[in-house]
């Protein structure tokens, strides 16, 4: 959160031709603005060959404690970076109290058995390196990352070992943190993005706790220094996590480092994931959060999909991809260079160890909300209903696999690749058959994902914007909840 | 006698081997490149790194929102959308597609300063970028519908990030309210009406004047072979006709004689902030360097002094940054806080003007200093992981400084940077006639809880 602010001012600062997020009145509109259809003249000299890579692999072992290791060697610069994934998360918190998961890892800098707060960050800031911790809403899985140059490799190790086993979430600190973390969730509530965000999650996934997106002021009021030393305790144990390094380090010197460090991190026993069941997809409907000052409507649409680990998934990433995978995709031909309606739209899939959401996603000036509407719907009917031409269907997956080559110039991107095989137990040459996954994908196959991951029946549309203006044009797609800025449902 | 003499040539030679050892460490590594400049004035700079299979090519154009005249503000990034509506022989739309389809990234973005355009591609596809560069600066096919189509994709994308967002509004008008040039004053994004009246012949005349070989750098990074992406570039832009110098306008600022200040009620803000900005030299002088060290210590990082005391100890701001702004004129240096609720912006403005006051009374320490410098030499390495990063960085450093050394250099200028000139320059610029604030309020005090 402290650092959004910051981005935003830095965004201010240059305009670019479009960005990637994750997140009206049409007729007249349109009628003013001429047809600027997309050409596409294929005089540009294309290499046809697509650039084969392999993704290098990271060499493996487990320390005597149960603790996973993967070092990627990696020497084009003299940095290191380390990640620590605990395999659990948000998805573990307790009902009352939502962001326990994030505030243990938030809490982690806060102070250990051998360092004050102050003296954390003293010591990372040093040696210029970057030290943090989070475990996101909608995820099992708590984050600590540690980075920097490699000569600073020994004490950036050390201080990430203090923080991940010996924190002491001290009263005063966890005070400070309460008033920040008040603070920061009034803050989300100006955010339109947010609000579109916290609505869809709770109307797709109801009890079941991928449904949060952020603590509510009683969990921050009410979590104590016992609640964070009972989910560290638990859950932050070597056999429950995997340690990754990616850098200009080898293997052999490296191991020896971590063992040093985390060689006497005690394991026990971690209970599996209670997850409860996932609530039935509810029937297709639009909610409305009333903005009153919004100059846009944020539009989210989706529905509960998949697990990461789901043989549909490189289906659907292919089918998404096509649909609203980029600049290049459907929904921003449409939405954007087309009717001008938007500045981005694009489509996305979440997928987890629970089935994930699929959603589109766009911002468009208010008076355009029926024109986006109908513009959507009209992309999901066509990518469910008509067969993808061959050629689109080819340049997708040519997309997908040459983009291959540009993901080996970041170490700690490979390294996350192959976290995700090793987290989500998928299988150990994954990435290298994943091309010919992709390569399977007919036409056939994307119409059938699509009728299966993009469920017009059960689609939860979610729009945050001016509601006088927007509310009857919402009504045309689907019976509406409205509900106001504060969460609370008014109609 | 003489043996005393050996031994100190010896002892002095061994400290100057530390010293030299010690210096080597606190560098960069060294990136090598070549730089020409073609018949038409294209100049060409190439930079060979074989550790991934990709490229990065850059194009800036030495043009930004400092050009624009009153009544077209936002042109500059308006145009910067045209540049991807199509040329003689590249559709409207086809630069992304094709970019996309062969495993790539793209994008253009638009400053005050500079528009730069870039690609990252594997490196087979190194004639692609070169033709999608070459064709749009030679040949830009501008229409109505496209303009159109445009204009309404730069006001969704101004509402996106200003005029639906909380503090939006706030961001542009500190520029407005710290400058009386109107080459800084205006937003880079526009106002609404201005980008309404731009005009098609406008669109042609900006790109006659301004997108000309000898008004850009082109920039490659990555796994190529110099020479041969040279005859590679030589090709596809040696016959682009040059065109005369385009004006360059006067980036003076004048004399300030007292501080500024507004306050703005923000009907989508739920609680205030504090935003300030000091007028400083340009970037890449003494003086910016030394501004951009003081930033550093007051924000960079959880151990730096606005954090430890405005958001630890006093417990008066949730958030706070400070940024040191290096453009080719007359810069800012803005400090940003979120006070906490409950707590007024005069309190946390008063704060800030405290740590100030502390620094130029009692300057900096050396182990502050140590630590900046610590924070930028990593910063620069890290961010040299990426050929794409690195090639905008070169293609900016030789747009504005007219020095694409800048890349292995900046961290030397930095390092030069002693603790004396850091309270220096907070004592000569931090000071009211420099200053402006503007502190956004919430319009209305909406009831906090969420419920669910």
């Amino acid at each position: 959160m402290k650092r959004k602010f910051f981005a935003l001012f830095i965004v201010m600062l240059a305009f670019g031709t479009c960005s990637v997020t994750l997140l009206a009145q049409g007729p007249e509109e349109s009628k003013s603005v001429p047809l600027s259809q997309v050409v596409r003249l294929n005089r540009a000299p294309v290499n046809k060959e697509i650039l084969r890579v392999k993704l290098p692999r990271p060499r493996e072992v487990k320390l005597d404690n149960g603790l996973d290791i993967l070092v990627l060697e990696r020497h084009k610069l003299p940095t290191v970076a380390f990640m620590l994934w605990i395999k659990t998360g948000a998805l573990e918190d307790p009902r009352e109290l939502p962001g326990l998961a994030g505030f243990t890892a938030d809490m982690l800098r806060e102070g250990t058995t051998h360092r004050s707060s102050a003296q954390i960050a003293k010591d990372v800031d040093d040696i210029g390196a970057s030290l943090s911790a989070s475990a996101g809403f909608g995820s099992n899985r708590s984050n600590v990352t540690a980075s920097g140059l490699v000569e600073n490799t020994d004490r950036i190790l050390e201080l990430m070992s203090d923080v991940v086993l010996n924190p002491t979430f001290p009263d005063d600190e966890l005070a400070k943190f309460k008033k920040r973390e008040l603070a920061d969730l009034q803050q989300m509530r100006s955010d339109p993005s947010f609000l579109a965000r916290e609505r869809f999650y709770s109307v797709l996934y109801g009890d079941f706790p991928a449904s949060e997106v952020a603590p509510t002021p009683e969990s921050v009021n009410n979590v104590t220094r016992a609640d964070l030393d009972r989910f560290h305790g638990e859950y932050y144990a070597p056999n429950n996590a995997i340690l990754g390094v990616a850098g200009d380090v080898d293997y052999d010197s490296i191991v020896p480092l971590i063992k040093k460090y985390f060689g006497g991190w005690k394991n026990h026993p971690v209970s599996d994931p209670t997850l409860p069941p996932l609530p039935k997809p509810a029937a297709a409907k639009v909610v409305l959060v009333d903005r009153p000052d919004s100059v846009q409507t944020n539009i989210l649409a989706g529905n509960q999909a998949l697990r990461r680990n789901d043989p549909d998934y490189v289906p659907l990433v292919v089918t998404n991809h096509i649909l609203g995978g980029g600049p290049a995709a459907r929904l921003f031909l449409d939405l954007r260079e087309e009717k001008g309606y938007t500045y981005g739209a694009y489509s996305s899939m979440m997928p987890d160890v629970y089935p994930g959401p699929w959603f589109a996603s766009t911002e468009v000036r208010t008076k355009v909300t029926d024109g986006s509407m109908q513009a959507l719907m009209d992309e999901f009917r066509k990518i469910r209903d008509e067969d993808v031409p061959e050629k689109e269907l080819d340049e997708s997956r040519r997309a997908i696999v040459s983009s291959f080559a540009l993901s080996l110039e970041s170490p700690t991107t490979l390294l996350r690749s192959w976290l995700t095989v090793d987290y989500y137990k998928l299988p150990q040459d994954y990435w290298d058959q994943y091309p010919e996954e992709v390569a399977k994908v007919t036409p056939q196959l994307v119409k059938e994902t699509a009728q299966k991951y993009i469920d017009l029946d059960h689609l939860q549309v979610v729009c945050v914007g001016s509601g006088k203006d927007i509310k009857d044009v919402l009504k045309k797609y689907g019976p509406i909840e409205v509900y106001d800025t504060n969460g609370k449902r008014i109609e | 006698m003489k043996r005393y003499r050996a031994g100190t040539l010896l002892l002095a030679s061994v400290l100057l081997l530390a010293q030299a050892l010690a210096a080597a460490e606190l560098r960069v590594p060294h990136l090598n490149f070549t730089d020409q400049r073609l018949g038409n004035g294209l100049r060409v700079i190439i930079a060979p790194d074989h550790t991934a299979p990709v490229f990065a090519i850059s194009v800036t154009y030495n043009v930004g929102s400092h050009s624009e005249r009153p009544g077209r503000t936002g042109f500059a990034h308006l145009f910067e959308h045209m540049m991807f509506q199509g040329s003689k022989n590249v559709g409207k739309g086809e630069h992304m597609i094709l970019i996309e389809n062969n495993g790539g990234d793209m994008n253009g973005t638009t400053n005050e300063d500079r528009t730069n355009y870039f690609e990252m591609l594997p490196k087979n596809q190194l004639d692609l970028a070169l033709f999608l560069e070459s064709d749009r600066m030679r040949s830009l096919a501008v229409n109505l519908a496209n303009l159109n189509n445009q204009r309404n994709a730069v006001q969704e994308e101004r509402r996106l990030g200003i005029d639906n967002q909380p503090y939006g509004k706030a961001y542009l008008e500190i520029d407005n309210l710290a400058y009386d040039n109107f080459a800084y004053k205006h937003s880079v994004i526009g106002s609404m009406a201005d980008l309404n009246a731009a005009t098609v012949s406008d669109v042609q005349d900006f790109f006659r004047i301004y997108y000309a070989p000898n008004n850009a750098v082109l920039t490659l990074v990555g796994d190529l072979d110099p020479a041969e992406a040279l005859e590679s570039v030589k090709k596809y832009f040696g016959d682009i006709p040059s065109q005369p110098a385009p004006p360059r306008p006067d980036l003076t600022e004048p004399e300030h004689y007292g501080q500024r200040r507004e306050t703005m009620m923000d009907p989508l803000a739920r609680l205030p902030m504090v935003l300030m900005a000091f007028h400083t030299p340009p970037g890449n002088t003494a003086d910016n360097y030394a501004l951009q060290v003081l930033a550093s210590i007051l924000s960079t990082g959880e151990s730096s002094r606005l954090y430890q005391h405005l958001v630890k100890e006093k417990q008066l701001a949730t958030s706070v940054e400070v940024q040191a702004d290096a453009r080719t004129g007359d810069s800012l240096f803005y400090l940003l806080a979120m006070p906490r609720p409950g707590v007024k912006p005069e309190e946390v403005e008063q704060a800030i003007e405290d740590e100030i006051a502390a620094i130029k009374k009692d300057g900096v320490t050396d182990a502050e200093m140590e630590k900046a410098r610590a924070q930028f030499r990593r910063q620069q390495i890290q961010e040299r992981q990426s050929d794409l990063f690195t090639a905008i960085r070169i293609g900016e450093y030789a747009v504005k400084f007219n020095d694409p050394d800048l890349i292995n250099t900046i961290f030397d200028k930095f390092n030069a940077v002693t603790a004396a000139q850091v309270k220096e320059v907070a004592e000569k610029y931090l000071i009211p006639p420099q200053q402006a604030v503007v502190i956004d309020l919430p319009a209305q005090q909406e009831t906090t809880a969420a419920s669910r």
